[in-house]
């Protein structure tokens, strides 16, 4: 299989491209509109691979998404949870909790983690070309190495919020013990983000991998004994809210454009 | 280049160049069009090694962004690039220019009717020596534009490698000089799966 991560360093982000060099076919996951849809296209097609789908563990509310403009420029579908269907003004596929999506001998199995937002999403790969176990799952802002995605941004609209910040600690903290920690624990965790990212807090590892076996013995932040001390911890060791975060989400749910994005930003 | 500027540079003898993977490229290309895969890697030196000397080119990619840097790496290789069709395949074809295509078979195909084709191996020599399909001829991408000529006639050829990245250049060499040539998708990697008989031919004496 192919398998690349792509980090964007002054955001901390980390998007992918993985796909079957057999079938020659692949998918972009988190595409950052600051690396751009040339980038990843360019990439693609260095390694020979199509790109069918474009995929997305979440709405992002720190860095512009360039999926929408992805998909559009390569014929892919844009795929997102099916949470965010009445969230998102635009259309995309909708992927359900447990749907797989294939590529040649490369499986992406969907698995519903709300907590960080409502649809969030992990991405579980699996090359049967080795073997039928799974390999990496891409954990979006749930599971971060040493950290979690904080469970606080907000965009003031209960609507579009779907829950609250206590609400999305709890949801946070019971998606990863029970659907990312049931995995096996050989998987090794690729995020969305590492390091001084704004999405989590302090204790976000530089290194942007892990796996399964050293998060459920080494996040200090899945160490803490129940929901309620778990709420308290992820907030005492959060980072100051990521820049512009309310309009850069507003884009990415397509409420605003472009335009009125860059607008906001200037002021 | 729009689709009209594309056509009048093809009458005039450039050559267009796509770099599109081998399926769409099958489907519907331009007239004569050659096709090899785009990397920024090496495209340079495999159409400096590949490609005739002294041709103009016309790039054809899809999407826009590779083409731009396509004709930039082979700008930079040395060879004249007029430009690249603007809109692709779409927008040629909604000017109402002709396409070709070029039949795939996958290796089951070749196995089942492997007597009705000569079979033209276009990898390199130490690759066909190590094991090729049973009477294939051996047909490196760097010789395929002047040999063509050499490949027997009569019988259709169909092009195999070791995928379809190779064989669809030769295939497409082979077209655009008039042979009925086909592309065996999936090439020697399925043929071995499949667990096809393979011949050997001894390495030639140093």
């Amino acid at each position: 299989m192919i398998f690349k991560q792509f980090r964007y360093e002054p955001l901390f982000q980390a998007s992918y491209l993985l796909g079957c060099s057999r079938a020659r076919e692949g998918f972009v996951v988190d595409p950052i509109a600051d690396l751009g849809t040339d980038h990843y296209v360019l990439e693609a097609a260095d390694q020979g691979l199509d790109v069918v789908g474009v995929l997305e563990t979440h709405v992002h509310a720190d860095f512009v998404s360039c999926a929408r403009e992805l998909a559009e420029m390569t014929g892919a579908s844009h795929y997102l949870h099916e949470a965010a269907e009445g969230l998102v003004r635009y259309e995309f596929t909708p992927l359900a909790d447990g749907q797989t999506l294939t590529v040649g001998q490369v499986d992406v199995k969907a698995i519903h983690t709300p907590g960080h937002t409502p649809e969030h999403t992990c991405f579980l790969v699996t090359d049967r070309a080795r073997t039928d176990e799974p390999w990496a799952v891409l954990t979006g802002d749930s599971l971060f190495v040493g950290d979690v995605g904080r469970p606080d941004l907000l965009v003031g609209d209960e609507v579009l919020d779907v829950f609250s910040e206590t609400e999305r600690a709890e949801l946070q903290f019971r998606s990863i013990h029970e659907r990312l920690f049931t995995l096996p624990e050989h998987v090794e965790v690729f995020p969305n983000h590492y390091g001084g990212s704004t999405c989590g807090g302090v204790n976000m590892s530089g290194k942007a991998s892990s796996t399964i076996w050293f998060e459920k013995r080494f996040n200090l932040a899945l160490s803490q004994p129940d929901v309620a001390a778990f709420d308290d911890f992820v907030r005492e060791t959060a980072k100051p809210f990521p820049e512009s975060y309310q309009w850069i989400k507003s884009y990415n749910l397509g409420l605003i454009t472009k335009d009125e994005l860059q607008g906001a930003m200037r002021t | 280049m729009n689709a009209a500027e594309v056509a009048a540079a093809v009458d005039e003898g450039a050559v267009v160049l796509d770099l599109r993977p081998p399926r769409p490229f099958a489907t519907g290309h331009l007239p004569g069009a050659l096709t090899m895969q785009f990397n920024r890697a090496d495209l340079g030196d495999r159409a400096e090694l590949q490609l005739p000397q002294g041709i103009r080119l016309v790039v054809h990619a899809e999407p826009e962004p590779i083409a731009k840097v396509a004709v930039e790496i082979l700008g930079e290789e040395g060879f004249e690039v007029l430009g690249h069709l603007e809109g692709g395949l779409a927008a040629w074809r909604e000017a109402g220019h002709p396409t070709e295509t070029l039949p795939l078979i996958d290796v089951d195909e070749l196995h089942d009717e492997l007597d009705r084709y000569t079979v033209v191996d276009a990898r390199e020599g130490f690759e066909h020596r190590h094991g090729h399909v049973p009477g294939a001829v051996l047909f490196p991408p760097g010789d395929a534009w002047e040999r063509a000529d050499e490949l027997p006639a009569g019988t259709p050829l169909a092009v195999v490698c070791g995928d379809q990245t190779r064989s669809a250049y030769v295939a497409s060499v082979l077209r655009r000089r008039d042979r009925d040539a086909v592309l065996v998708m999936g090439g020697m990697v399925d043929w071995l799966e499949r667990g096809f008989e393979t011949e050997r031919t001894a390495a030639p004496a140093a």
